[in-house]
């Protein structure tokens, strides 16, 4: 058989990019362009949904538009590359050939990985450096003072020397949370497989977390639901997800409080973000862009002073602290929410809060329901 | 005959759609490369905004021409006279988010000559990134004819006005505490405010999505929280 052989359309169809064919129409009438093929890639990305729909109801950057008309009607080939906004940001680089016929192929192709892994690199390092210097300037500050007048001084060595002590551990924290982050914003735009049983999951955190449970003096009230609650997920990433949310309340909620882990199956999306306490302020901190019909739930109960509305939008940001939030000498690297929003955003999910000042706060993580 | 005519009208009406559609996404594309200039501070970046802005006015009187043509020639009755109407007022609503991306570029060049601290430059991004995609969203709505995600829309106002109020408050604190902050604090607060309002005008689109496909308004207390104006 020659190579030139016109390709069998099942080939097309199978084919990893988005692949869209487009027809013409009139020159002046815009709106006859119609995508006349695409493979089971771009109907997928593009939630297409009819044949011959419009193309531009399904692309609207003007950029590929003009590649599109100048394939359809000058004969030539172009390169667009774009960013599609959205909960995932997605890069594009769009290559559009004309077929000769009063049609024109359109070709996407994934350029996510590629800037991803630049721009986290990037961040990463800024990060980094930024957030070490301080602990890192503490501790060449105690560095000196022990050579200098504390070097004889065996009370005051001790002292600075589990000081120093804290601030390694602390830096220690920082970079692993960093990279952790860093890991999960690589693959976040990749959905994960694999599923997870949320109850079991809640109750080897709650296990895990026994030490420091005991040490703040605190009680977990989480009843496992009788029949298991399963998503769809990876489950290291869930379990750090359940880890962070408990962690915090437990860090927030004062000796002799309680914090309460609830599980809630089929729900929908209103029900999974309603507000549930009076007075209470509620901010979605990260909203999934295509809506499930039903959702699961996993809702992070404390008993600590509680978020003023306007920290609110900004707890999961990284590094963010709330003014006046002590959480102890064990404090955290500010990252904890940031964690969790990314792989909730990794699972197509969302997560909430709602608090009071001085009343607590609950931290809802919620994931499509498996169909 | 009857069939060739009905046939003319649909391809006129979904040519508006057409039209409202590459306006919507040159809008998008506004709103972008206006943040582009907040965080890069790009004279030429500005320019091209500008000049997508004329192309922006045209386009909806353009629109306007022809949504009025097809009601006057036509005389559409209900799903097809709510078509045109609402084709009408989204153009509007998208050619005056056109003039705030433009004011968004224009104060960003004044930002140029002074130099603003980094993580408000990425607290306006991430404002200005949850009301792009808070249009797309809406405009997906409009070409796929969904009411549950405009309706959806709708609802998540709220958000964008809690991020807006967290930015408001991060920027009276920065110019609070450095006399130098004052005078790049007060074109940030501009363009923070220009962002909410892209954000109002996303959500009066889907207003007019939910009119249109249902023949209903949505209920008329929308969802505000803005704690900062009255």
């Amino acid at each position: 058989m020659p190579l030139t052989t016109p390709a069998d359309p099942a080939i097309l169809e199978r084919l990893p990019d988005p692949v869209m064919v487009v027809s013409a129409g009139a020159r002046d009438r815009p709106g006859e362009r119609r995508i006349a093929f695409a493979n089971a890639a771009a109907r997928d990305t593009f939630r297409l949904k009819s044949e011959g729909q419009p193309l531009v109801s399904a692309i609207r950057h003007p950029k590929v538009l003009e590649a599109v008309e100048a394939s359809l009607f000058d004969d030539a080939e172009h390169e667009v590359a774009y960013d599609a906004v959205g909960a995932q940001d997605r890069h594009w680089l769009v290559l559009s050939r004309p077929l000769g016929d009063g049609r024109a192929v359109i070709i996407f192709r994934d350029q996510t990985d590629a800037r991803r892994s630049e721009r986290l690199r990037a961040d990463f390092l800024a990060n980094a450096s930024h957030e070490l210097r301080t602990p890192l300037a503490s501790l060449t500050g105690f560095i000196e003072t022990l050579r200098g007048h504390a070097k004889d001084d065996p009370a005051a060595r001790d002292h600075f020397l589990s000081i120093m002590h804290v601030q390694a551990d602390r830096m220690a924290r920082l970079i692993d949370d960093l990279l952790s982050l860093s890991r999960i914003e690589l693959s976040e735009h990749i959905p994960p497989a694999g599923e997870v049983e949320l109850g079991s999951a809640a109750a080897d955190v709650i296990s895990a977390l026994a030490p420091q449970i005991e040490e703040r003096q605190v009680t977990i009230d989480f009843t496992p639901p009788s029949a298991g609650v399963t998503v769809e997920g990876d489950r290291d990433q869930i379990v750090q997800v359940i880890q962070n949310l408990v962690d915090n309340a437990v860090k927030y909620t004062p000796p002799g409080g309680t914090v309460r882990v609830e599980l809630a199956d089929g729900q929908t999306p209103e029900a999974v973000t309603a507000p549930r306490v009076d007075g209470a302020a509620r901010q979605s901190l990260l909203t999934p862009d295509h809506g499930a019909d039903r959702y699961v739930a996993i809702r992070v109960t404390d008993e600590g002073p509680g978020v003023a509305r306007q920290h609110l939008p900004r707890l999961s940001e990284r590094f963010y602290r709330a003014p006046g939030q002590k959480s102890g000498e064990r404090s955290g690297t500010g990252l904890g929410l940031a964690i969790v929003k990314h792989i909730m955003n990794r699972h197509r999910g969302g997560l909430a809060v709602e608090s009071a000042e001085g009343e607590g706060a609950a931290f809802t993580a919620y994931f499509p329901a498996p169909s | 005959m009857s069939e060739h005519i009905l046939r003319s009208f649909d391809e006129d009406l979904g040519q508006l759609t057409a039209e409202v559609a590459r306006m919507g996404g040159l809008a998008e594309a506004q709103i972008a490369d206006a943040l582009d200039c907040v965080l890069r501070r790009d004279v030429r970046l500005a320019e091209k905004v500008k000049g997508g802005d004329r192309i922006l006015d045209e386009l909806d009187a353009d629109i306007e021409r022809k949504a009025i043509r097809v009601i006057a020639l036509r005389q559409p009755m209900a799903d097809d006279l709510r078509h045109a109407v609402a084709a009408m007022k989204i153009s509007s609503n998208l050619e005056r988010i056109g003039d705030l991306a433009k004011n968004i570029a224009k104060r960003s060049l004044v930002l140029a000559g002074s130099e603003a601290a980094t993580p408000l430059s990425r607290s306006i991004d991430r404002l200005g990134r949850l009301v792009a995609a808070r249009l797309k969203e809406v405009l997906d709505a409009y070409t796929g004819s969904d009411v549950d995600r405009a309706v959806a829309v709708w609802t998540r106002d709220e958000e964008i006005d809690s991020h807006y109020d967290s930015l408001f408050r991060e920027l009276l604190t920065y110019m609070m505490g450095d006399t130098k902050m004052i005078t790049p604090g007060a074109h940030l607060l501009f363009i923070a405010k220009n962002l909410e309002r892209i954000g109002d005008h996303a959500t009066n689109i889907a207003e007019i999505i939910h009119y249109e496909l249902t023949g209903e308004p949505l209920g008329t207390d929308r969802p505000k929280v803005d704690s900062v104006t009255p």
